[in-house]
């Protein structure tokens, strides 16, 4: 862990060692990892068409200039996409799936999420507002859902994305109802 | 006094409550404002139709206009009641439809009264209601002064209050001193405002010519020539002329806007008056009041100035509305941040060493990359200005660095970044609704996080960009222990304290 410089000043008196959160208790569902394949490849198969697209009509053009100059490197173009696409759909996944973690504590919600850039969002039950859980076409071909949970502010609300339907719809019920119970007035 | 949240219909009431209460009508001078408004632009348009095609059409569709605008003025005066209830406020819209506006009083967040010259010529004031997200908006056009001061006591206190009984004791906090409204044009915002109003009234002027048949292409195009055959001289005086205008131009309109501004807290809310012509009050209702924020841009730091805005709870248009001193010496601004929400906590943690090279990375980077792009393809001119706007970005980078910091205390904590337009946060611990670590992977290199606390009010998130990962888990974790600790790795003593 990197050094740190004294105490963390001015944290109510008491200076605390270096601190790290731990990684959530639960992962999600192994299905997710699918789930987030197939809407990357959603994505990167057109793009990749269209970058060869743009490749042969920028070489057929015959610009000259700057505008030649980009046109003579096109043919880069889809491989950059390709190359993307392919560590998008073979390796963030797999990455997601080791990332992804939540957890519900007695009055906090807890999750991790990111895979390049990661997240932790902590989220007092106390102060959620509203908690859906919905499926999107592909979740239900998969039988996943994903949990949202808002709070009165946008950085406060959270997404837990790739759990399975049952799981889900026991979780918004009960956050829901505890929510009700806890509610205090922050808003 | 009992809030009852109960879905009944508006108007509706249980047997044996208290009787509906009176329904009030706008005052009746309310139409002549409108009126007179619209009389003053079809008169305009009317007399210029009559010079150039003397009494034709358009000159009678301007009579017409003004007769229907005249029978709409009345016709919404008379169909539109209001009324104060014990737990509604209802305004009513009968005209062929009845729309019910109905807001609960325990949600309405702020109270705004605003008078435009004519309004105050008649002793008139327009009362803007706001109830946050889910209790909606209602607009009183217009009422009495006297009626609007009530509405305002009443519907900001949570107590009933006898409209008979004196006003309660105000105490001012903060009030502009005319030295201040020099300091117009340190702030960009004003020093442009004349030239979007130029703008818009040539634009105006434009579209009226047109609609009237004056623009034709043969004018426009003597009108070109003309601008083009000024000798450069002249050309050159216009542009001087400008500049100094700019400034002097910033300081009127920032006299127009802010003249008098004058924030008082009475019976739990903070209301802040201001401007010359249109004269507008804001209240704010104190508990919802969950910080305050610094804002100052680089001439005004170095002029020692800053600008307070409040951090409201479901309060939209908060840039505007919150806005609780334009612009006063630091020293003052922080002393009213200090009576609003409790003196700032201090001195700031600066971040570490590593945040330095991260800002001075993110302000070069994209010029650097156009640059190299550019020269790439062989455009010169563009390679040399943006090697200039990078070399540029180095010191614009190192101050963003210089202001970031974040402290607390034992009742709120203050975040700050920015350089262009910097920005300090002092936020009640109580508002914190969540929070958010993030981390790329070059901040998971270097070991930094930015901690985003979420906030039920202002924005909804202030963030403290990279501060040292460890110090943004424990700033959150010093503010809300019990959130935070049960997820605390347990880190044995001499490692942690290692380094």
């Amino acid at each position: 862990m990197t050094a740190v410089r004294g105490a963390p000043a001015g944290d109510g008196g008491d200076a605390r060692p270096a601190a790290r959160l731990r990684a959530p208790a639960h992962r999600v569902s192994r299905r997710a990892i699918a789930h987030w394949a197939i809407e990357y490849l959603l994505v990167f198969g057109p793009a990749f068409g269209l970058a060869l697209g743009v490749a042969a009509w920028a070489g057929s053009a015959g610009w000259t200039g700057a505008p030649g100059a980009v046109a003579a490197h096109a043919g880069w173009l889809p491989v950059a996409v390709g190359a993307a696409g392919v560590l998008a759909v073979g390796v963030a996944p797999v990455w997601r799936y080791r990332v992804h973690r939540w957890e519900v504590s007695a009055d906090v919600v807890y999750t991790r999420t990111g895979w390049f850039d990661r997240e932790w969002l902590l989220v007092p039950v106390g102060r959620i507002q509203t908690v859906d859980a919905g499926q999107g076409w592909l979740e239900r071909l998969l039988g996943l859902a994903t949990v949202e949970i808002n709070t009165a502010s946008h950085t406060g609300s959270s997404e837990l994305t790739g759990l399975p339907v049952g799981v889900a719809t026991r979780l918004a019920e009960d956050l829901a109802r505890r929510a009700h119970d806890l509610r205090d007035d922050a808003t | 006094m009992t809030v009852r949240a109960d879905g009944r219909p508006p108007g509706e009431r249980e047997p044996g409550a208290a009787p509906p209460p009176a329904r009030q009508r706008l005052h009746p001078l309310t139409f002549v404002v409108g009126a007179t408004r619209e009389l003053l632009a079809l008169l305009g348009a009317g007399a210029a139709g009559l010079l150039v095609g003397g009494l034709s059409t358009a000159f009678y569709f301007t009579l017409v206009g003004l007769a229907f605008g005249l029978v709409f003025h009345v016709t919404t005066w008379a169909t539109f009641t209001y009324s104060v209830g014990e737990e509604r406020v209802e305004l009513r819209r009968a005209l062929i439809g009845r729309t019910v506006t109905s807001i609960p009083r325990d949600r309405v967040r702020g109270v705004d009264v605003s008078a435009t010259l004519g309004h105050r010529l008649l002793g008139l004031a327009v009362v803007r209601i706001d109830a946050g997200a889910d209790g909606g908006e209602g607009e009183l056009n217009a009422v009495s002064r006297r009626e609007a001061d009530r509405l305002r006591r009443v519907l900001l206190a949570r107590a009933p209050v006898d409209a008979a009984a004196a006003p309660p004791a105000r105490a001012v906090l903060a009030r502009m001193r005319r030295r201040w409204f020099l300091y117009a044009p340190l702030s960009g915002a004003y020093l442009f405002t004349p030239f979007a109003l130029a703008g818009s009234v040539l634009g105006f002027l434009y579209n009226l010519g047109d609609d009237l048949g004056l623009v034709t292409r043969d004018r426009v195009a003597r009108l070109g020539h003309d601008v083009a055959g000024l000798p450069s001289a002249a050309v050159v005086a216009a542009a001087v002329a400008l500049l100094l205008a700019m400034p002097i131009g910033s300081v009127i309109v920032f006299t127009l806007f802010n003249w008098d501004f004058t924030v008082t807290e009475r019976d739990g809310s903070l209301v802040a008056e201001r401007g010359l012509v249109t004269r507008r009050s804001v209240a704010l209702e104190r508990r919802r009041v969950r910080g305050v924020e610094l804002t100052d841009n680089p001439f005004e730091r170095a002029a020692r100035v800053a600008r307070v805005g409040a951090l409201v709870t479901g309060l939209g248009d908060a840039a505007h509305r919150g806005r609780l001193l334009p612009a006063a010496p630091r020293a003052y601004a922080a002393a009213v941040a200090a009576a609003v929400v409790g003196p700032v906590p201090g001195p700031l943690v600066p971040h570490p060493p590593a945040a330095r090279v991260r800002r001075i990375v993110r302000a070069a980077a994209p010029p650097l990359a156009v640059g190299a792009v550019a020269a790439a393809v062989g455009q010169g001119r563009v390679a040399v200005l943006c090697a200039v706007l990078t070399v540029l970005a180095v010191p614009l980078g190192l101050d963003r660095y210089r202001q970031l910091g974040h402290a607390a205390d034992a009742h709120r904590f203050t975040l700050r970044s920015g350089s262009l337009l910097r920005r300090q946060v002092v936020v009640d611990r109580g508002a914190v609704v969540g929070w958010r670590v993030r981390q790329s992977l070059l901040q998971r290199r270097v070991g930094l996080a930015t901690l985003d606390a979420a906030v039920g009010a202002g924005e909804g998130g202030y963030a403290g960009l990279d501060m040292a990962a460890p110090d943004a888990v424990a700033f959150a974790a010093g503010i809300t222990p019990a959130w935070v600790e049960p997820f605390l790795e347990p880190v044995p003593r001499a490692a942690g304290r290692g380094g």
